[in-house]
This record gives structure tokens, sequence and C-alpha cells, in this order.
């Protein structure tokens, strides 16, 4: 067990104060309290970010890019995601908060919703082309990807092998802006505004390719007083950003921050859209099954809501839902992505995963069947002495799971102040 | 009065018995409540979390949640209580499942796919395709179900895991 180097979240051990609320909020079960702090197994943790959201002391911290590691980069591109355009008042445009962005310090600010139309497209495209297997699975939620690797290993061929948006987007940057701007392709460092902390790892630990195309993410937390300053800084200078509209917005792109953003362009397909990590579980449980064959699309995304429902979001996911809608009105259904320029891209596989997703299983009990068997029914011995109050106060976040850490040598029956109390 | 009525179907059939000591068979039980529908698929989660646990592979796993889940939900829709106890030793998974319910008047007939007794409520929350029972046939190595009218069902289910770990 070690504090999760890999993974997008961390402990602060000067403020955690070892109370239960992140262990008990973990879907996986990957946190107990060792010495009164908290501690993230790694071979568990999915980077849901839940025990960031229930920390009531802020000591669960993010893993993002911060604004100090930007300084050493000499051209600073940033692609924001759809979902900062629900974080702001009514009032405030797309245009202004990208405005905004440039004035904060980036040489060059993307807007990504026309990306997010074009993965629409790919979608549609990949789906007319496999009929199995059934359902897919969109890939732009990482913690799904995660969660498929880990729990439902047998499904990461149901993954739609298609980069999401944000990739996508830095890969185009990649290829164009050297050309166009003359600047060496060394000096530029693209980074994206993420509501969450897991986008984090899916650009240091990609899962479908070598390396990510993105060179890191910014929370919208970190980045938002800045943005907000700025506007209220700059009020006439922003108003004019609208004279000079040289950004296209998709209207379907930008709803693409909420649950159901992906599958409500594929109108001719059977579509399932599932958010929140615990219905996540619940449906790739039922996939697995092959309780769900009939249904050609399943987007999942583990916060509530969509994207919008991040925990590294600022605004109230209501809020910034109906804005979201809102925008989405305003910009209406029109597409903005050309179908040739999309064919040309797809055909050339363009958009793609370099690999496709490998499952990660966790080991067994242990590697002999009989040792495994024999362990198996230990644990269901020292399960039924334990007082199944799950509680927490042994360090893990119920008495099954402490059963099961006891015979993975990784805790102790003394551990559980209940069982300790019968022995004395 | 009631009649017995049993089928043995399977692709092969173990011709002896290994003598397994207590060590080396893990067994748990798990109770189901009849009607209770909220609560479906879970003993056939937590069988898929234990069968890989014990080192079982993905497919075998698969196949025993595939199996349970159909058995789990043949005692919530059509059964008052039953009891669902999975045995693991190396080279075979085991399930039994009894309930005290209707039982089955003709089971030739119940194993045939798409014939099904399920009310219309049922079938409108999306179950009693008449699928159960081939289902579970189909992903098991041995099947074996016995019923009798008035009483309940019981079915025993194996995966010979041979080759493989345990």
């Amino acid at each position: 067990m070690n504090s999760g180097t890999r993974h997008s979240v961390q402990i602060n051990p000067e403020k955690c104060i070892g109370c239960v609320h992140c262990m008990i909020a973990c879907p996986t079960k990957a946190i107990r309290i060792k010495n009164g702090k908290a501690l993230i197994i790694d071979e568990f943790c999915i980077d849901c970010g839940e025990c960031l959201r229930f920390c009531p002391e802020d000591a669960v911290e993010s893993k993002t890019t911060s604004f100090s590691d930007l300084k050493a980069v000499p051209y600073k591109v940033v692609i924001p995601s759809t979902v900062l355009y629900g974080q702001f008042d009514n009032a405030t445009l797309p245009n202004e908060i990208l405005f905004a962005l440039r004035r904060v310090g980036f040489d060059y600010v993307y807007e990504i919703s026309t990306i997010c139309e074009l993965n629409n497209s790919a979608l549609e495209m990949y789906l007319a082309a496999h009929a199995q297997p059934r359902p897919l699975i969109s890939s732009t939620c990482p913690v799904v990807i995660r969660l498929i690797q880990r729990c439902f290993p047998s499904l990461c061929d149901h993954i739609v092998p298609i980069e999401p948006p944000r990739e996508n987007a830095a890969k185009i940057l990649r290829a164009n802006l050297p050309r166009m701007t003359k600047i060496p392709a060394s000096d530029i460092g693209i980074f994206h505004i993420t509501p969450c902390p897991a986008k984090m790892v899916s650009i240091n630990h990609p899962a479908s390719m070598e390396k990510s195309y993105l060179d890191g993410a910014i929370s919208i937390r970190d980045i938002f007083t800045a943005i907000y300053q700025t506007l209220r800084q700059n009020k006439e200078e922003t108003i004019m950003s609208h004279l000079f509209p040289e950004t296209i917005f998709s209207g379907t792109g930008v709803a693409t921050a909420l649950s159901g953003g992906e599958t409500r362009g594929l109108k001719n397909r059977r579509t399932v859209a599932v958010s929140g990590v615990r219905d996540t579980i619940r449906v790739l449980n039922q996939v697995e099954l092959g309780l769900l064959k009939d249904v050609d699309l399943l987007e999942c995304t583990v916060c509530p809501d969509g994207c919008i429902g991040g925990p590294l979001t600022v605004e109230n996911r209501f809020l910034a839902k109906s804005r979201i809608l809102r925008l989405v009105n305003l910009m209406g259904e029109r597409t903005v992505v050309d179908s040739s320029d999309m064919n040309v891209l797809y055909s050339k596989d363009f958009l793609s995963f370099h690999y496709p997703i490998a499952p990660m299983e966790s080991p067994p009990l242990d590697n002999d069947p009989i040792l495994a068997i024999r362990k198996a029914n230990h644990r269901n011995e020292i399960f039924q002495r334990l007082p199944r109050k799950d509680c927490g106060a042994c360090g893990a976040p119920d008495c099954r799971t402490l059963a099961d850490d006891i015979v993975r040598g990784q805790a102790a029956l003394e551990d559980c102040p209940f069982a300790k109390k019968e022995a004395t | 009065m009631f009649h017995v009525r049993g089928v043995l179907q399977g692709r092969r059939v173990l011709s002896e018995r290994k003598t397994i000591t207590k060590n080396s068979v893990f067994r748990q039980e798990f109770p189901i409540k009849g009607g209770d529908f909220s609560r479906a698929g879970e003993v056939s989660w937590a069988i898929k979390n234990l069968l890989k646990e014990l080192g079982l592979s993905t497919p075998v796993a698969l196949h025993a949640a595939i199996a349970t889940y159909e058995a789990e939900l043949n005692i919530i829709m059509y059964a008052w209580e039953g009891r669902l106890v999975l045995s693991v030793s190396p080279g075979r998974v085991q399930v039994v499942v009894e309930d005290s319910g209707p039982g089955i008047e003709d089971i030739e007939l119940a194993m045939t796919e798409g014939y099904s007794t399920a009310t219309l409520e049922m079938r409108e929350l999306g179950f009693g395709a008449g699928m159960g029972l081939a289902n579970i046939k189909k992903n098991t190595d041995i099947f074996l179900i016995t019923s009798e009218v008035g009483r309940g069902t019981r079915l025993e289910f194996t995966f010979l895991t041979n080759g493989q770990r345990p």
C-alpha cells in the first residue's frame, strides 16, 4: 500500500484527520486509514474523485497542473472543457470566457465543441461499420475505462476505440500549430481545463496510446478566480470580443458537458446514458450479464449528470446544467462539422486508439487454488467474528473488507475495537 | 397428491465424485427472497467476484454469474423464498438452488426457449422472456433440475474447470 503515486488524487497528511468520510465514499474500497491518516491503495483506485468530494477537511488534493508548472512553457495552448462555459453567470458567453483565457496568459485558446461534434459523428460511423459487440461503450470518461479494465475486464472490447475529443483536439493542434505559428513543436505545451482529476491520469498513464497529446490538465477550481477577475476588470474589452467572432461553436458539441450529450446526436440508434459512479457500476454489471444486448451505444460518465458534475467544478451542477442547456438552445442543432472532412479523418484512423484497452485484473486471494479456497473460508470465519457495524474504526471501510485485508495479511483482527474488547 | 419429475441434462457427467476434504471446498449460502426485484442481481454479483478472488478465469466467473442471475430471478419472480449454495473445489464450481414455491408442472416445456409463465407485469419490467432455464443450461456443464408441484424446485448446476485453476 502506498499513497497512490500513479493516481490523480493524493492525501495531504498535514490536513488529513483520519476520519472515515473518504473511505466510506470510495466505490472500489480503495482507501484505508493507517496510523490516523487516509491511504489510497493504488491497485484499486479508479480516479473517480469521490474522496475529493466527500472530504470535510479539504485534505484530498488533485494532482492537476498548477500555474507555476506553466511558467516554464514558452508557448501555452489551452483546450477548455465545454463544462467551463456553465461555470459563470448567464450573461457570460463562451466567447468572453475564451477571451479571458487569452488575458490570463495563454498564447492560443482552442475551442473544443467542434471536436466534440466530430467525435459524435465518428461514433455514428463506427456504430454503422460494426454490428458487434453490443452495447458499445463510449470512451470519453477515463474513469469508466479504468473501471472496465479493473472490474469488468470482459467489456474491454466493447469500448469504442476512438480517442475522446480532448485528445483529438490536441492531436490536431500538434499537427498544425508549428506550421501555423512558426513556433517550434518543442516549445508548445498543450493543456486541458478539466472538471475532474481523472483526466490527469489519462494524460500521464494513457490506456490506449504510448503518450498523450496533452501535456497536462488544469483544474477548473484553480483557474476559475483568474478568469472571473479578468472578466470583471476588462468588461468593455470583453464585450468587444463579440464583435470579432472568430470561433465557431457547435451546440451539439457543447451539450457533451452533460450526461446524454454523446448519445443525443445519434438519432437512429438505441442509446442509454448513465451517470454517477454507483449507477455506472450497476449498469456495467448488467452489460456483463448480457442484459443490454439490444442497446447500440452506452454512454457512462461517473460524475453525476455528466462532466458538469465533476469534483473540480465551482458552480453547482444544476445551475451549470441549466446554463449549458441555454447555450445549446442559443447555438442550435446545426452541424458545423463537414462530413467529407470527417470521412477523411475517420478513414485514415486519425481519431482511433493506437492500441486496444487491456484488462487490468486484480490478483486472486492466492495463486494456489487450494490456498485460495482456504483463505476464502478463513475470511468467512473472520467475518462471523466481526460486529458487522461497518463503522470504519479499524481503518477498513466495512467488516467484510477488514476480513479480506486480514487474510491478505494487510490487517489484524485486533484492528477491530469490538473484536479486541471481546478478546480481553 | 403431488408428482416428482426430474430431467438430467448436460454435456458431461462426472462418473465419480472425488473425495474432497472439508478444507479444499469453499461453501457459501445466499438466501433469496421472492418478489424482491430491487435486490435482483446481488447474489450473482457476489458470486462473480468470489470466483475471481478464488482465481477462476473471467469466462468461468461470467458463465457462473449469468446462470446464477437467471436462477436468482426465477426465485424472485415465481417462488416465495429460496437459497443458493455455492461450492467451489479445485476443478469444479457447483451451485445448488432450492426454493419453496409453486414448482414446475412440465419441466421439458419450461426448458423450451421462449416458453414463459411470466405475468404481464413482470414482462413490463423487462423480465420473463422465457429464456431463463435454457440460458442456465447453455452456460453450465452439468445441469440438473427437479421439481415438486406445490412444494418447490431444485436446480443443481456445475462448471467443470479442469485444466484451469480451481
